[in-house]
């Protein structure tokens, strides 16, 4: 117990002199900032002060009322572990740092809407919080962590929820390296008078790039970007993540993509029809096309032994050549006599025909309010559809077709209601998310559903777990690769409905701008999300606000925009490490003993509770 | 069509040059593998070869003015075989200490190979593509006509030596048997863990340099993706030369032939150039299948080993 205290000791002293270290560092807060990022640094240790842009009538006064109350509060955490129940302490002293740096951020908004308020155009824009006041925020939660870990059984709790705590730190980690790079890359925008001045500088910087970066949280266009930078990320995601549950590395979902792309493009320009044919089909060829270039290497794995990992790497490199070959030209030449093909629209760029109106992925806009009157037909089938799964209880295949019904009535139901008008502006309408996010949506229940609760899944996941156990309990080795690998590049040829009957590149069109790498980006996600449905599409939408404040990144601070590339590589670098973190969390046997020792921990305490008695 | 000698001179010549950066990525990727670790990192280590050859040549040009410096290549080609290393090191410390899976640890280093450039070319020129065109570049060793880089002498050269590396030597030896059977090494104390990350360090280096000769031999610049998959290629070239020096070397010479041959008919009315880029990816999958021959990698190989 002692030297369990004095550890709790010793975490705490290092996680509060980090604290106290960023407080004295960074800026507390930032009232007003320019467009390149200089900005007015608040410090209770000095201010930052450009000349000429805080105005007369800025108080800040709250600001160090804020930081005595803190200095307090950190004194007493620091103590906090020689008190009788020092996670009862931590607990209630994490709660109060939660609670100062609420305060702190009312007084400011308070401060900066003073001078706001009065004046017809704001004059302190792209204002917030500093690094000082989260290091409050950082350290609270450190502490209600600590808390947590050093009550009772804390390890195991810790190691039982190791799919979340890995991906997690592996971020944290990703997050201090791109911290650094961001440093070195960029020059802070004013000249710092002395090295607590540079850090201040270069400290502040860091922080607005990620603010930046996760800026598409709190504004309305960039929330919409990212679920629509996000949609092709979920596809490849799961194509990557399909084939990591069934023990393959599928790194072809930018070739599977490709064709998809290919197919989209062929059935929706040329195939006349009506909308309800035609777009389906169009999707259908998408995934059909994605799934066989994807089960080729699956085939060649089971029939010839040899490695998928190269070989959808080299089908990469085929299917751009094929994807070039078909829309670059109108007529090549071919051992002297001329081949002509049709696909390539005239003119300098290289893209397709159009796709017809009918093949096309309806805009976000025509799905939430068709002709300009809000619709319940989407909102309505959900409610109805997970309804209709709830409720129904008999067996799986029974609840999913209630689920379906449901889903079925809620929209035509929805459809007929009348719904007020509405309008959107320009910002808004202008994004191209379409209906493919809610294709990817399904995606994500296709997944849960065939992975976790039918009998192809379970065979599916032996096959990662151990090959030659499902082999001997019956499963079809060689027929299953290629069956897993032809659903990864279904899924991934899927993102291709996005980009192509979507609009998502600007155009409906298939075109040589095909963000086709995305596919590579799908390993990241599928990473991120330990290969889970729910962790697949919030790594994706995480790296889709990301991607979005990634440009605001490039325009506002001149960094590439690949800086994103750099996080989302150093984030699957880490989690391959397992986090750099203790055995246990990455071995499940390990995992395994530690949740054991602390079961028979537990139950020793009891016992001991009741000979006492 | 008219295939004259001068056609086939050329071919032949490119052949040699497109061979060049395949043979320094094989020979390295084998003894990555031959020490039982698998590197298809080493695609994205060429990129950083590469990268740093063709900044670090053209920034001590920005110093010192571009005046001739004779001995201004090597140290472009001497950094990018350092860079190349300690990415491989980076590889080996996460496979090797942390266990972790290769070929992600890998990919990792890889997906780092497409952002990680544009972030040093935008801070240095502002763009996200390409670096400045540097004036020194490689020497030209040879008749008239014939002049090669001297990095295309040294890779043929590599291949007798590494042969006699890896099979008259005890050094060679250990290599081996670490990648086959590490617990029996490791019996015979061979320490396993130093061997690995001697493989994977070595393969880095002879990557990096096959970048260094990309970016300063074969062009005067950084372009950026410019490996274009000569690292997975080289993998693909390695398992088909059976991990042997002298299978790599027939076996390179067939990846480089059939990347010659693309490039010779380009401009041609004989295929479109667009197929005919796709002609040695196509030879690679063919390959894999054993649809031109089997082979048996090291028996350890992926496999971590803990004792």
């Amino acid at each position: 117990m002692l030297t369990d205290r004095r550890r709790l000791g010793v975490l705490v002293l290092a996680g509060g002199g980090i604290a106290l270290l960023l407080w004295y560092l960074a800026p507390w807060a930032v009232p007003h900032r320019l467009f390149g990022g200089e900005g007015v640094l608040l410090n209770p240790f000095g201010h930052h002060l450009p000349e000429g842009t805080l105005p007369q009538g800025y108080r800040d006064g709250w600001l160090f009322a804020v930081f005595y109350l803190s200095l307090a509060w950190l004194l007493l955490t620091l103590l906090a572990p020689w008190t009788k129940a020092p996670t009862k302490a931590l607990y209630a002293l994490g709660l109060l740092g939660l609670g100062l740096f609420l305060l702190g951020y009312v007084l400011f908004q308070q401060s900066v809407a003073q001078v706001n308020a009065p004046l017809e155009r704001p004059l302190l824009r792209r204002y917030s919080l500093g690094l000082g006041s989260y290091a409050t925020l950082g350290y609270s939660l450190y502490l209600l962590l600590l808390a947590r870990v050093f009550s009772p059984g804390g390890l195991a709790f810790l190691v039982r929820r190791r799919g979340v705590v890995v991906p997690l730190f592996s971020l944290l980690l990703a997050t201090l390296i791109g911290g650094v790079i961001v440093a070195i890359l960029r020059e802070s925008p004013a000249l710092p008078q002395d090295l607590r001045h540079a850090l201040l500088l270069k400290l502040d910087l860091i922080t607005y790039t990620y603010q930046l970066l996760f800026s598409p949280l709190v504004n309305p266009s960039g929330f919409l970007q990212s679920l629509l930078l996000a949609t092709p990320l979920i596809f490849t995601g799961l194509a990557v993540a399909l084939g990591f549950r069934g023990g393959l590395f599928n790194i072809g979902a930018p070739g599977q993509l490709i064709l998809g792309a290919i197919a989209a493009m062929l059935v929706g320009v040329y195939l006349p029809g009506p909308r309800w044919l035609v777009l389906p089909l169009a999707i259908l060829a998408a995934a059909l096309a994605g799934g066989l270039w994807g089960a080729l290497p699956g085939w060649l794995k089971a029939r010839f032994g040899a490695h998928e990992v190269i070989n959808t790497i080299m089908l990469n490199y085929i299917a751009a050549s094929l994807f070039l070959f078909l829309i670059s030209a109108n007529e090549y030449k071919f051992f002297g006599s001329t081949l002509y093909l049709p696909f390539k629209y005239p003119g300098y760029e290289a893209r397709s025909h159009e796709i017809r109106p009918e093949a096309r992925i309806p805009h976000w806009t025509d799905l939430v309010a068709p002709g300009g009157e809000l619709s319940f037909a989407l909102p309505l089938a959900l409610l109805l559809g997970v309804a209709g799964y709830l409720l129904a209880r008999r067996s799986l295949g029974h609840r999913v077709l209630f689920g379906l019904l449901g889903a079925g009535i809620g929209y035509v139901v929805g459809g007929l209601l009348p719904g007020p008008q509405v309008s959107f502006g320009p910002d808004l309408t202008s994004v191209r998310l379409n209906g493919a996010f809610l294709l990817a949506l399904l995606a994500l229940l296709f997944f849960h559903f065939y992975v976790f609760r039918t009998v192809g899944g379970y065979e599916l996941r032996a096959m990662g777990l151990a090959p030659k156990a499902a082999e001997y309990g019956g499963v079809l080795a060689g027929r299953k690769v290629v069956l897993i690998m032809f659903l990864a590049g279904a899924l991934a040829g899927l993102a291709a409905t996005h980009y192509v009957l979507g609009g998502g590149i600007d155009e409906y069109r298939l075109k040589q701008a095909l963000p086709y790498s995305v596919g590579f980006d799908g390993i990241a996600v599928a990473l991120m999300g330990q290969n889970t449905p729910v962790g697949v599409g919030l790594a994706a939408w995480l790296f889709g606000i990301l991607l979005t404040g990634g440009l605001q990144v490039n325009l506002q601070l001149g960094i590439s925009r690949e800086l994103v590339a750099v996080l989302q590589a150093l984030v699957v670098l880490f989690i391959a490490a397992g986090g750099f973190l203790p055995r246990y969390f990455t071995d499940p046997l390990r995992a395994a003993e530690v949740e054991l020792k602390a079961e028979a921990a537990r139950r020793g305490a009891e016992e001991a509770k009741e000979v006492r008695r | 069509m008219n295939l004259d000698t001068a056609f086939w001179t050329a071919l032949f010549l490119s052949t040699l040059r497109q061979t060049t950066p395949l043979l320094f990525t094989a020979l390295g990727g084998m003894f990555s593998e031959r020490s039982g670790v698998v590197n298809i990192a080493l695609e994205g280590i060429i990129l950083f070869g590469a990268l740093t050859a063709a900044v670090v040549v053209e920034r001590v040009e920005n110093a010192l003015g571009p005046g001739p410096h004779p001995w201004l290549p090597w140290v472009g080609v001497l950094s990018a075989m350092a860079v190349g290393g300690l990415v491989a090191l980076v590889h080996a410390v996460v496979s090797i200490r942390y266990r972790a899976d290769q070929i992600i640890s890998a990919t990792a280093i890889n997906l780092l190979a497409l952002g990680a450039p544009s972030l040093v070319l935008t801070y240095f020129y502002g763009n996200a593509t390409n670096s400045k065109e540097v004036v020194n570049r490689l020497p030209l060793w040879g008749p008239e006509g014939f002049a090669l880089s001297p990095l295309v002498y040294l890779a043929f050269l590599l291949v007798p030596l590494s042969w006699w590396v890896l099979f008259k030597t005890p050094f060679g030896l250990r290599l081996r048997a670490v990648g086959e059977h590490p617990e029996a090494a490791d019996t015979l104390g061979v320490n396993v863990h130093r061997m690995r990350y001697i493989g994977v360090l070595l393969s880095g280096v002879l990557a990096g340099m096959a970048g260094a000769y990309l970016a300063i031999g074969f062009l005067n610049q950084f372009v950026r993706g410019m490996s274009a998959g000569l690292g997975f290629i080289a993998l693909a070239a390695m398992i088909f030369g059976k991990w042997h020096p002298l299978g790599i070397l027939g076996s390179t010479l067939l990846f480089g032939f059939a990347s010659a041959l693309a490039i010779q008919l380009q401009g041609t009315e004989i295929l479109p150039a667009v197929l005919v880029q796709a002609f040695p990816y196509v030879v690679t999958v063919l390959v894999l299948a054993g649809f031109i021959g089997r082979s048996r990698p090291p028996a350890a190989v992926g496999r971590p080993y803990e004792k």
